[in-house]
């Protein structure tokens, strides 16, 4: 039951995410490619898969933090969280259940409007690679899970209903500005998931194996800063 | 031999920076009774509280609840298997109606009460299909007590309990106590109400700023607590009257006032070597005993 919670502590922020994300997903399938200049490099791709798998970063590393914002803290500062403190679970389980519920819901926001791309391309017969789908897909999972870990550390730390959601966009905002510099382009997540590294200007395509090591270290990193988050509320006071 | 307390805490404290907010704390509650747990706002009730349930960390001493150290989080899940907890916080989860939070929380007492669960939702008139946040604050009151009276716990702890019930609310939260303490839970609820805690209550335990200043049964303080009043013309020092039993004394003019709490006959006898030329003895309430141990100290 306890996923039962988390699932309606977050539907309303998820399913708005999902179909917010999902229609703009669609209007870059059908309406983008207007935007092409024949004759140009400026091709399909560049602007459905380039353009549409950028807007969809942005939105989901904007969704994924304000959907995991949420937890005790949260509930501390609503005053439910002596409720759920009295109940006969561990601090950890109810931050692995909030963990695997939020990467559930991250992942769906992500994959279904990647697959809503390929569909809606098919079905208006328009041209679509599921191979270059499948690698946006990886690259902005495997970096997203930085900003997934990132967003639930800020609520793991910060009290207050307004004041995590603020100081994540805060952080965000940092990394984008500090890491988003050429020198440190190697070490964004962001630049990581928008795949600037592996895209071919002239064929406006994501070139290459997939980097799946580079996905791992961002996994691992992810992985340490939830175990941090999970260590933090575990030892705070309420 | 005596039954094993409920909740035992020996020399329980918590530091906040510089400030006490519980301090040594020796307490003993008893199986199968409503013990009150009475202080001013700020004495340290709810800290003590949470510290039992493991919410925060004591700054030094141990304690048990049900048996179980409260300081190991594995202990303090198991023991919350067996123990209900209303909080002064009037808030649930805002996102849930009255059935969703209901079925959530049955979810982990294998030994839910459906037969409370029902009868309490009759009697407290709650909606099943209404939306948390649109409850009024006696209504999320009434709902968490349902929560935890359907529970069927080995012990009840309830912080302020009344707070945000009308009268009829208060009336039926009190009778709930009784029968659910009949049926075999120990109950232990803090509270500033005096007018509740005398009503319904075997024991009192009475703290203030962070420290134990009572603990005795209601029937102990019913049959030995006292007021004597004394006049004298000559008044004698205030030493010759201590002795055992002698909580406090007074003076003024020619008045003495003691409140003693035990040995009443004897302290009188003494009393009367010097003289007095009035003696009043008058049982003394709760209330009186309450405002004068938060005075003393």
């Amino acid at each position: 039951m306890l996923w039962y919670k988390a699932w309606l502590e977050t539907r309303a922020r998820f399913l708005i995410s999902l179909f917010g994300i999902l229609f703009l997903c669609s209007y870059c399938v059908l309406h983008l490619e207007q935007e092409a200049v024949p004759g140009t490099l400026l091709s399909y791709y560049n602007y459905v898969l380039t353009e549409g798998y950028g807007m969809l970063v942005m939105m989901w590393v904007l969704a994924v933090t304000l959907l995991m914002m949420g937890g005790l803290l949260r509930e501390h500062a609503l005053g439910s969280a002596s409720f759920t403190l009295g109940l006969p679970v561990s601090r950890r389980r109810l931050m692995m259940v909030r963990v695997g519920v939020g990467a559930l819901e991250a992942s769906a926001i992500a994959i279904i409007p990647t697959a809503s791309m390929c569909v809606i391309a098919s079905i208006w017969g328009k041209p679509f690679s599921l191979s270059q789908n499948l690698f946006h897909l990886v690259l902005l999972l495997a970096g997203g899970a930085f900003f997934f870990a990132i967003a639930l550390l800020v609520s793991s730390v910060v009290r207050g209903e307004y004041t995590a959601p603020v100081v994540a966009l805060g952080v965000l905002l940092l990394i984008a500005v500090t890491l988003g510099d050429q020198k440190m382009r190697l070490f964004s997540p962001l630049e990581f998931m928008l795949g600037g590294e592996y895209f071919n200007r002239s064929s406006s395509l994501l070139v290459g194996p997939i980097p799946w090591v580079r996905a791992g270290l961002w996994v691992c990193l992810a992985a340490l800063l939830t175990w941090v988050a999970v260590r933090v509320v575990d030892r705070k006071e309420f | 031999m005596n039954p094993t307390p409920v909740i035992e805490t020996i020399g329980l404290s918590k530091t906040y920076g510089k400030t006490d907010a519980v301090s040594g704390l020796n307490l003993r509650v008893m199986p199968n009774c409503i013990t009150a747990f009475l202080g001013l706002n700020g004495a340290g009730k709810t800290t003590t509280i949470k510290m039992l349930l493991g919410m925060i960390r004591p700054s030094g001493g141990e304690a048990r609840v049900l048996g179980r150290q409260i300081d190991s989080s594995d202990e303090s899940v198991e023991l919350r298997r067996s123990v209900a907890y209303v909080s002064e916080s009037q808030r649930l989860y805002d996102y849930m109606t009255v059935a969703q939070i209901i079925r959530f929380t049955r979810s982990f007492y294998p030994a839910w009460c459906a037969d409370t669960e029902k009868t309490l939702l009759r009697m407290y008139e709650l909606p099943p299909n209404r939306k948390i946040k649109s409850l009024s604050k006696g209504m999320r009151r009434k709902l968490a007590l349902l929560l935890a009276f359907a529970r069927k716990p080995d012990l009840l702890i309830l912080d302020e309990p009344s707070d945000g019930l009308d009268p009829v609310g208060i009336e039926q939260l009190l009778e709930t106590l009784v029968s659910q303490c009949s049926t075999g839970t120990s109950i232990f609820f803090s509270s500033h109400q005096i007018a509740e805690v005398e009503r319904v209550a075997d024991r009192v335990c009475m703290i203030h700023k962070g420290r134990l200043v009572m603990d005795a049964s209601l029937d102990e303080v019913r049959e030995s607590y006292r007021q004597i009043d004394l006049v004298f013309n000559a008044l004698p020092d205030e030493y010759e009257l201590r002795m055992p039993g002698v909580e406090r004394i007074e003076s003024r003019g020619h008045q003495v006032r003691m409140i003693v709490s035990a040995n009443a006959e004897s302290v009188i006898e003494r009393a009367r070597a010097y003289y007095p030329s009035s003696t009043e003895v008058s049982p003394i309430g709760l209330r009186e005993i309450f405002l004068d141990r938060v005075k003393e100290n």
